[in-house]
């Protein structure tokens, strides 16, 4: 990663064999929750003001370059930071700059991150009047005491209003983010969790396990309960069987969708296509070229303001990176990659075909479920050598 | 240099650190050998390691002029002699160059494990023996007792001790009068055919091996055919000389007098200690008795840590070898370590003196394996071989009886670690063989497998008895014993590098070690691992690294591919040094805590 203190200096072209992706991050909260790493901070009416002026500029920045015209975007992703935050006449703003900039596909999949107490039926119907059309909503779990632990601001009930709310709104693609493997979760309180979510009939279910990433609250001061690798491990498989008896399809490690609902947006990452970052700390992908925004929100408005590209780092990938990347990424999904992808690994994958961690099929290669599981056992060894 | 009979050859033998080096340099000072203002501390220990650890390793020899109480011009030769038990028969090779020897005793510490050992080879060699009581400028010197000790422990007349501080030089110059008064000159025959025998030598890059001598019949000059007896080859001498100590040329060297030649010896192997030199025309009858090749008894593998040293690593060690016949090496190819070298070495300390010169002088970084020792396995057939590694051992239906090399071992220490000591013997299979008490402290002598002390046995002795206890030691014999090689499996395959050879009686505990020590540094896997310890197909003791159950980012949040790489990568780092037993990576630090435990 190089990092310069000329953003400018590095050439973003999409080579435009897809339509781009665009996710846009909005870096306020109410309450940062405990277990959060995230590019967030408290919300502040004018800072918010501030930010959006500045997100304006950068979305009509990119749409300055040459080739803004020559692009689609297929989907687009609002993340946070709690982006249901957004009044629905902002986000209509946004999407309307970004369809002016750059050309927004009439079937575009427009996702907004929503946590269940900034959400109401009318919130959900301005939005989905505004472009949106899929809703992800912060459930992470449906144990009172849990949520109260984890910082959450709503209650298990709050969230399944919201849900039904975001219904009623008509929003017809709706998501809903779990996390398992939290202090004193045990397997039957999980099961709970999970069943309690899939009886609303989402179109699609995200469940990460807990990570304490650095910069994260209980990163710093530590916490409690943790249960034991075999107990995260059991969470995992059932919420696996839950979710498979309950018709979805485990298309990703930590995604779940019915048929025809899988993340578009996600599914760019995966699949190693392009994508714009915008917002601070938002990462995009543009002609082999992976680079990152600013974190803290004022030197990104500061940045823009003075009328630079607010990018803060950037990677120039390599071929074999290129590589690299595109068969770990590929690997997440339960589509695999192709067989001759990893025709230069054929003991590793023997191995894992052993292990059944992996299935060769139709001339793809695949994670199994148990592959999964194990997956950056497997991504280590496809790496490319240093150089 | 003076006639025979003002000829003294003598050496000076002590237990470490009773002050052997003082007494030398006092008496190179004294003597006007040496220039006191040029004087550096101990200058026969000319070595930088030899002066860090106060002990000589290699001996020198030197020339002091001495004008006695008499009047007449007296020419000393000291013969300096390794202080060590590696060393035992560079030492008895040295003192057979001599008529005398000066016995030093630490007033403070009186007689140790060593004094004896010493005592015993200058008796061997019918030396002259002059007690030296040194250090009675300490004020916890017990002269009185430390004399009753040389009377009692050695049997020698107490009243012949002479007390002296080398530290201060109080007593010196008795020590040069009785030199001379007491030692015999040297007998032997100008005129017969020359006999000489080499008690030391080293290479010098220009001269090629230069041999320190000691002539006991006839003459040696330059153009002489020299004939070294035990090899048969015959060489040209170039030069004659003496120390004093640096290197001076002299015309000849005659019966009686000690100095160097060199006829263009390529290799010290080619002239070494105990060897007799001759005069080709007119060789002597016989060669001196008790020649023996120094053999290696401890045995290690060295390995460069970074692959690409070792031409290096071989190029330092033939180095070494040209001034150390004792040193051995054969290539050794480790699954676990890659490539480097079986070395043998005449004992631990022998060992350590040469990694460590390896390191500082050829700056190489090496891994060394825990020594082990050379075995003799009878074959069903009848037939001997010598293993100095566990994996050559042939297959258990060959084996008729293994043989393990024992040593006698002889450790002096104060009365109240009597049961410790002897507790640490019967751990270490040690034999007892004698028990005297010598006042407030005793003398105890076990047979020992060598196996068994060459790990972690002198510390331990050190330890239990706060440092108070001596040892001293030396080969004995190779006897039958209940051997058995102890495979290490991993998931059913046997890593060849792990294989050790122990006691039937101690394979257990050893195998239950070893395993519990493999599981701690052993990673989880993707599946699970056996580490299993084995006598042949029988599994004795068994740890389980159980299989990982999850390794997962599940989390990609908002497409930063950047970051997720890199925690791909640092898990990569820390896989780097993992070697394929099989399916299972094993990291090389768990080769390490088997192969150095």
């Amino acid at each position: 990663m190089t990092r310069s203190d000329q953003p400018s200096a590095v050439s973003l072209q999409p080579t435009g064999h897809h339509p781009l992706g665009a996710y846009v991050h909005i870096p306020f909260c109410r309450q940062r929750c405990h277990y959060c790493s995230f590019n967030t901070g408290p919300y502040r009416p004018a800072a918010m003001d501030r930010f959006l002026a500045a997100l304006l500029r950068e979305i009509d920045r990119g749409g300055e370059a040459e080739w803004a015209g020559r692009v689609t975007i297929g989907t687009v992703f609002f993340g946070g930071g709690t982006p249901s935050l957004l009044e629905p006449e902002e986000l209509e703003t946004l999407l309307d700059r970004l369809g002016k900039r750059f050309a927004l596909a009439p079937s575009a999949e427009v996702t907004v991150e929503c946590n269940p107490e900034s959400l109401t039926r009318d919130k959900a119907e301005g939005y989905r009047l505004a472009g949106v059309n899929r809703l992800s909503l912060g459930v992470q779990s449906l144990d009172a005491g849990l949520l109260v632990r984890l910082g959450r601001l709503h209650s298990p009930e709050e969230a399944r209003r919201a849900f039904e709310a975001a219904r009623d709104a008509g929003v017809d693609n709706l998501s809903v983010d779990l996390i398992y493997g939290l202090p004193d979760l045990d397997l039957p309180g999980w099961e709970a969790t999970v069943r309690g979510a899939l009886a609303w009939g989402p179109e699609h279910l995200s469940a990460y396990g807990l990570t304490l990433d650095e910069g994260s609250r209980w990163h710093g001061e530590g916490v409690a309960g943790l249960p034991d690798e075999e107990t995260v491990t059991a969470q995992y498989w059932s919420l696996a069987r839950l979710a498979r008896e309950a018709g979805y399809e485990h298309y990703e490690i930590s995604n779940y969708a019915r048929h025809g609902f899988r993340s578009r947006h996600n599914q760019v990452y995966w699949r190693a296509e392009e994508y714009l970052g915008l917002g601070p700390g938002a990462c995009g992908f543009l002609g082999g070229v992976r680079y990152g925004n600013v974190k803290p929100v004022e030197r990104y408005c500061a940045m823009l303001d003075a009328g630079t590209l607010p990018i803060g780092t950037h990677e120039i990938l390599t071929a074999a990176q290129r590589k690299a990347e595109r068969r770990i990424l590929g690997l997440r999904l339960s589509d695999g990659v192709p067989f001759a992808w990893l025709e230069d690994k054929a003991p590793l994958v023997e191995s894992w075909k052993e292990l059944g961690l992996l299935e060769v099929a139709d001339d793809r290669c695949r994670l199994t479920e148990a592959g999964f599981l194990l997956s950056d056992s497997l991504f280590v060894e496809l790496l490319e050598p240093r150089s | 240099m003076a006639p025979p009979p003002r000829i003294r050859n003598f050496s000076i033998v002590a237990h470490i650190d009773h002050g052997k080096s003082t007494l030398a340099d006092r008496l190179l000072a004294l003597t006007g050998a040496m220039d006191p203002k040029k004087a550096v501390d101990q200058v026969l220990d000319s070595m930088d390691l030899e002066r860090e650890r106060g002990i000589t390793i290699k001996q020198h020899t030197v020339c002091l002029p001495n004008r006695a109480r008499d009047g007449q011009e007296y020419t000393l030769n000291l013969i300096d002699t390794p202080g060590h038990v590696d060393f035992s028969y560079e030492v008895s090779r040295s003192l057979a160059a001599c008529e005398g020897a000066l016995l030093i005793v630490d007033a403070a510490q009186g007689v140790e494990a060593q004094t004896l050992a010493n005592f015993f080879l200058a008796l061997e060699a019918n030396l002259t023996i002059i007690p030296v009581i040194n250090k009675i400028d300490l004020p916890q010197a017990d002269v009185e007792g430390t004399r009753r000790q040389i009377a009692e422990i050695l049997g020698l007349n107490a009243d012949d001790a002479i007390p002296i501080s080398a530290k201060v030089g109080t007593g010196v110059p008795e020590v040069l009068e009785a030199i001379v008064q007491r030692i015999p000159p040297p007998a032997g025959d100008a005129a017969a055919p020359l006999k000489a025998l080499v008690f030391d030598s080293f290479y010098d890059p220009y001269q090629g091996v230069v041999v320190y001598v000691r002539v006991f019949d006839g003459r040696v000059r330059r153009g002489m055919p020299a004939l070294l007896m035990s090899n048969g080859r015959v060489y040209e001498v170039q030069q004659v000389g003496v120390f004093t100590p640096e290197m001076k040329p002299v015309e000849e060297l005659s019966a009686g007098q000690v100095g160097y030649l060199t006829a263009g010896i390529k290799r010290v192997a080619d002239a070494k200690v105990g060897e007799t030199i001759t005069d080709a025309l007119r060789p002597t009858r016989a060669p001196f008795p008790g020649y023996r090749d120094a053999k290696p008894m401890v045995f290690a593998g060295l390995y460069p840590v970074e692959d690409t040293a070792y031409q290096s690593l071989r190029d330092a060690l033939e180095k070494l070898r040209l001034n150390d016949s004792a040193l051995t090496f054969e290539p050794e190819t480790s699954m676990a370590l890659g490539y480097g070298f079986r070395c043998g070495f005449l004992g631990l300390l022998h060992m350590e003196i040469v990694q460590e010169r390896l390191e500082r002088e050829f700056g190489l970084t090496l891994i060394i394996t825990s020594p082990s020792v050379r075995y003799r396995v009878v074959t069903t057939g009848g037939e001997t071989v010598e293993i100095d590694n566990p994996s050559r051992l042939p297959p258990i239906g060959e084996i008729d009886h293994i043989e393990e090399p024992h040593v006698r071992a002889s450790i002096f220490a104060p009365t109240e670690f009597m049961n410790p000591i002897y507790r640490l013997a019967q751990d270490k299979r040690g034999e007892h063989r004698s028990l005297e008490y010598l006042g407030k402290r005793v003398h105890i002598t076990f047979d020992f497998p060598l196996a068994e002390i060459i790990v972690d046995f002198y510390d331990r002795l050190k330890s239990i008895s706060k440092g108070y206890a001596s040892l001293d030691y030396d080969f004995l014999e190779f006897r039958p014993a209940d051997l058995v090689k102890l495979d290490l499996l991993l998931n059913g395959d046997p890593v060849d590098a792990l294989s050790v050879i122990v006691h039937r009686d101690k394979a257990y505990e050893k195998g239950k070690a070893l395993t519990e020590k493999l599981r701690a540094v052993i990673p989880r896997q993707l599946f699970e691992v056996a580490i299993q310890a084995a006598i042949g197909s029988r599994v004795i003791a068994r740890e389980t690294v159980k299989a990982i159950r999850k390794n997962v980012t599940a989390k990609c949040y908002g497409g930063d591919i950047t970051r997720k790489r890199k925690l791909l990568e640092q898990q990569k780092e820390g896989k780097k040094r993992m070697k394929q037993v099989g399916k299972v990576e094993v990291p090389q630090e768990a080769f390490l805590s088997v192969l150095r435990s």
